[in-house]
């Protein structure tokens, strides 16, 4: 191991920055016993791992936020750009630093259980907040993809924000008005939604959540639809009804989808769309 | 070594009690645990564990769901376009 410099960590953001970060920020390893469960921290994945360096970025254009089909954003909207930074801050750390990185998979190590959140990773390192909804918003870009590198190096840490994206100024307004926010009205539990809440003195307060649902929504044409079609499939004994089933357009788009599933692994944006903290709609011609 | 295979029985018997204690959905009010943990409370080893959550987790809904997440989807996309965009005439029916 080297002697860390003393710029390292604002080297290293400058790095990520230059790489096509929107957002980075550095967590302090320790900070995730509080809320990770045994293997999902960074110590887990990396013996002796003292920080967690976070970058964010590649958001959706405002293009894709008003694109007439769903299937845009669930197409386009990738964790891939924000990846190659990611693994462009390892390949620094070790090579400039001398230090261990590790670059989080961003896939799951079991099941829909990823190997460590990245959500959390992104509040630690105090790039932003969770909203009603769920995803983290920043409040200067609002919704946008992380990948994150633990690491050996002692870097400088930044602290949690302290003020959330979530209730934007507009979503507090219709909160007194109609009891609602936007998230809420396009997805609502009590109509076959995913989530539940309010807002209690300025803050977002969930009250409950469908994740099952969520996920249906989140993974339509993924492992879990394609799972969902071959058990259907297997069930079917007429061999004409097993190819629709086989041939449609369900499984066809799901097998696209599948294709690409280390980085494309999210289809639903609807509560985000909807979310003025997640994107602001700006007038474009 | 057989192939690891959960037996039914276990699989109904553990599947609701896994599901809400696991991590697998990320939660906004607390951690979820492990499949160590949870076996540990449980007392089931953690590869029966880990196997009644992945099941459990596609297990949540039928099919139809996803048709309806689709229909969902489609219509959330196409209102808030319409809206966005100020062109009722893309609003689907």
């Amino acid at each position: 191991m080297t002697e860390l410099p003393s710029d390292a960590t604002k080297r290293l953001k400058a790095v990520a920055l230059k790489a096509g970060a929107s957002v980075v920020g550095v967590a302090d390893a320790a900070a995730f016993d509080a809320y990770a469960p045994a293997k999902h921290r960074p110590v887990d994945l990396l013996p002796g791992a003292r920080t967690v360096v976070v970058v964010g970025g590649a958001q959706p254009r405002a293009g894709d936020w008003v694109a007439t089909s769903p299937w845009l954003l669930s197409t386009m909207g990738t964790t891939e750009r924000i990846q190659g930074v990611g693994r462009r801050i390892a390949q620094a750390i070790e090579s400039e630093l001398g230090y261990y990185a590790l670059f989080v998979p961003p896939g799951t190590a079991a099941g829909d259980a990823p190997f460590m959140s990245l959500m959390l990773a992104a509040e630690l390192a105090g790039l932003g907040a969770r909203s009603l909804a769920g995803p983290v918003l920043n409040r200067e870009h609002g919704f946008m993809y992380w990948s994150a590198v633990v690491t050996t190096a002692p870097l400088d840490v930044d602290g949690p924000e302290t003020e959330a994206a979530c209730p934007a100024p507009s979503c507090r307004e219709m909160w007194e008005r109609e009891r609602s926010t936007p998230c809420l009205r396009v997805c609502p539990l009590e109509a076959g939604g995913c989530l539940e809440g309010r807002l209690e003195d300025g803050r977002a307060v969930r009250t409950a959540y469908d994740a099952g649902r969520c996920s249906t929504r989140v993974h339509t044409h993924w492992v879990g639809g394609f799972q969902k079609v071959l058990e259907e499939t297997l069930n079917e004994p007429d061999r004409e009804r097993r190819k629709m089933l086989v041939y449609g357009d369900f499984m066809t788009r799901t097998l696209w989808a599948i294709t690409y599933s280390s980085t494309n692994i999210a289809q639903c944006f609807e509560c985000m769309r909807a979310c003025p903290a997640a994107h602001g709609l700006k007038e474009m011609r | 070594m057989t192939f690891f295979r959960l037996d039914p029985e276990v699989y109904a018997r553990h599947r609701d009690e896994v599901l809400t204690l696991s991590n697998s959905f990320q939660r906004i009010d607390r951690r979820g645990l492990s499949d160590r943990e949870i076996a540990e409370r449980l007392g089931l080893d953690e590869r029966t564990v880990t196997e009644i959550r992945v099941i459990a987790e596609r297990d949540c809904y039928p099919l139809d769901e996803w048709q309806r997440a689709i229909d969902f989807k489609r219509k959330a996309c196409s209102d808030w376009s319409a809206a966005a965009l100020k062109r009722p005439d893309l609003k689907e029916p």
